[in-house]
């Protein structure tokens, strides 16, 4: 065994040197570690900034995960998180959850939300009034909207969902979504929202616009206005929100460097675009 | 035998005496590093034991002290009896989950228990020995697929199917999510009847025989009731391994709240509505807790289905 404890004395020694190298190249000096919860949309986004920060500021230490939106600012509000991302402004009211006291929010990307239906339906726009009427199960047939005749299916995300709680405000106006049923089902993330509209006949549901381009589904006008990135900043479409970073109090130390960062130009006009978010400096 | 001459043997215990009292020598060494080995593998063993108990109990007391806490805003009645889940408005009705998981585990077992058993009684009777040693690692190997894989089939192949068979516009329900089950525990229900109903002494089977049975009379009257212990122990297994089973239920069984009383309706078991909602409930809310009682309700089920299969252990080994 002696030649395992001289290895490993050696590799501790090396590890030791290399770290010691490495941060005396460094050129930030700021220190400390953030914990992030929260929206599963956001963390692709946390993510990419995660990596290109650390890389700056090689002695930050981030830690970074997600639940559902409402996990963010309730481990902020517990102590377990310094920041948490969320799909709305926790420090208002929505449907279902309250106002979190206490908390700023900080917006960080905007994030474009759809009405998607499956390939088979004919329809290819909706009034708002249409919209409501079909969520909430007053519709429940294409050919009362100018389709053909055939049973709406409603595919639903779980209540709290932050995706949903968007749809509901900007889309549905706040209107109700109907739960039950037997051509109502729900789903558990975008991902299984995709999967289920893309092979369901006569399906509709809802969905962020980023998974919405290279799928087998259709994004339904609103009103006569297509989801684009080009209606969003003209301020036609108003299916959007911004992603959230809630904080308790204002931002400070390395929390506050994190979220300016995420914030900054290049970042927002690099990285984030590429990961199909848009920029906060777009819309006006 | 190795004889010795009482000199060498004097001389020899007298080594010994001398080593043991000046703390020295191999006899001594080799004695208090075996008394070493022996009491330290014990106290390991032991702590590994305790570990175990220890967090079972911690699980068991957390969840019910987490979801007691439910009833100090709903009534017990209207938790286990009530159809009304909606969180929105402050109503927990659990008992839609409670009959889905109840209805789902029986429709499966319907499903699943006969199959198996033909397989298993195929594998062990019939099946020349080549065949049996291909399949035999082939059933293994299915119970090893993560269940995740068999919810994602489930969804893309199966509903679509099901969707044109029955002219349904959803084909989500306990229908879907028994075919899905039933193909999950075929593999552990039938392995485990295959090994029972092997284990019955072949002097059964030619007895039997020579009585003029056929092979059909054989299997059904002698060798199926002396495997019977063991093919209801694996039934019971396979039962508890459905009624826990969450990730492949969630993607077929539609998730909604309402009570199964037709094959082709989306609704919702204990395990499915757990893992759809606990991502996005308040902490510190009637919601949260409704959804831990859900839990301890769910390993209470587990439990009582382990103490079941301990009973028919014992049962049959005192026949």
């Amino acid at each position: 065994m002696k030649w395992f404890k001289s290895l490993s004395v050696a590799a501790m020694a090396l590890a030791i040197v290399t770290t010691g190298v490495s941060s005396a190249n460094a050129a930030s000096s700021l220190s400390g570690s953030i914990v992030i919860n929260g929206s599963s949309a956001l963390l692709p986004l946390t993510l990419q900034a995660k990596s290109e920060f650390q890389k700056l500021n090689p002695k930050v230490k981030i830690s970074a995960s997600s639940a559902g939106s409402v996990t963010g600012p309730q481990a902020v509000r517990k102590g377990i998180a310094q920041i948490g991302a969320c799909d709305w402004d926790a420090t208002k009211d929505v449907p279902g959850f309250k106002a979190f006291e206490g908390q700023i929010a900080t917006p960080v990307a905007v994030i474009p939300f759809a009405a998607i239906v499956n390939s088979d339906v004919k329809v290819n726009n909706l009034t708002t009034q249409q919209l409501k009427d079909i969520f909430s199960g007053k519709i429940k047939n294409w050919k009362d909207v100018g389709g053909d005749d055939a049973d709406i299916v409603i595919v639903n995300r779980a209540f709290g969902s932050g995706t949903r709680v968007n749809f509901q405000l900007k889309a549905l106006e706040g209107g109700s979504i109907v739960s039950t049923g037997s051509n109502v089902k729900t789903v558990k993330s975008s991902g299984e929202m995709k999967t289920n509209v893309e092979t369901t006949s006569g399906a509709i549901g809802y969905e962020a616009l980023a998974y919405v381009a290279g799928s087998k589904m259709k994004a339904l006008s609103i009103n006569g206005v297509a989801p684009t990135e080009a209606n969003i900043i003209n301020g036609k479409y108003k299916v959007w929100s911004y992603g959230y970073y809630m904080t308790k109090g204002q931002p400070t130390g390395v929390t506050k460097a994190f979220i300016d960062y995420i914030r900054s130009a290049k970042f927002q006009n690099g990285s984030l675009k590429k990961l199909k978010f848009i920029p906060l400096s777009a819309i006006k | 035998m190795i004889e010795s001459s009482p000199a060498v043997q004097a001389a020899v215990q007298g080594q010994l005496g001398e080593s043991m009292k000046s703390g020295s020598g191999k006899a001594f060494d080799r004695k208090n590093r075996l008394l070493f080995y022996n009491s330290t593998f014990k106290v390991v063993c032991i702590c590994s034991a305790i570990f175990v108990c220890l967090i079972l109990f911690s699980i068991l007391i957390f969840m019910f002290r987490t979801g007691v806490l439910t009833f100090k805003t709903v009534p017990l009645t209207t938790f286990l009896f009530s159809t009304d889940w909606s969180p929105e408005t402050e109503t927990y009705g659990a008992f839609v989950f409670i009959f889905g998981t109840f209805a789902l585990t029986a429709l499966t077992l319907l499903f699943s228990v006969p199959l198996s058993v033909f397989v298993a009684v195929f594998l062990a009777e019939m099946a020349p020995k080549w065949l049996r040693n291909l399949l035999r690692p082939i059933l293994d190997l299915l119970v090893g697929i993560p269940s995740v894989v068999y919810g994602f089939l489930g969804l893309t192949l199966l509903l679509p199917k099901l969707r044109d068979w029955a002219q349904v516009d959803l084909s989500d329900g306990i229908l879907a999510g028994a075919i899905v089950l039933s193909i999950m525990i075929l593999p552990t229900i039938s392995r485990i009847s295959d090994d029972s109903i092997s284990a019955v002494p072949q002097k059964y089977r030619d007895a039997s025989y020579a009585l003029g049975a056929t092979r059909f009379h054989t299997i059904v009257r002698v060798v199926l009731p002396s495997a019977r212990s063991g093919i209801l122990y694996a039934v019971i297994l396979g039962m508890a391994r459905a009624i826990g089973e969450t990730m492949a239920i969630v993607m077929v069984i539609g998730n909604t709240p309402q009570l199964a009383n037709a094959l082709f309706k989306p609704t919702s078991v204990l395990t499915s509505n757990i893992v759809m909602q606990i991502p996005n409930v308040p902490f510190d809310s009637t919601w949260n807790y409704a959804l831990y009682m859900m839990g301890f309700l769910l390993l209470f089920i587990s439990l009582l289905m382990i103490v079941v299969i301990r009973l028919l252990q014992r049962k049959g080994a005192s026949r």
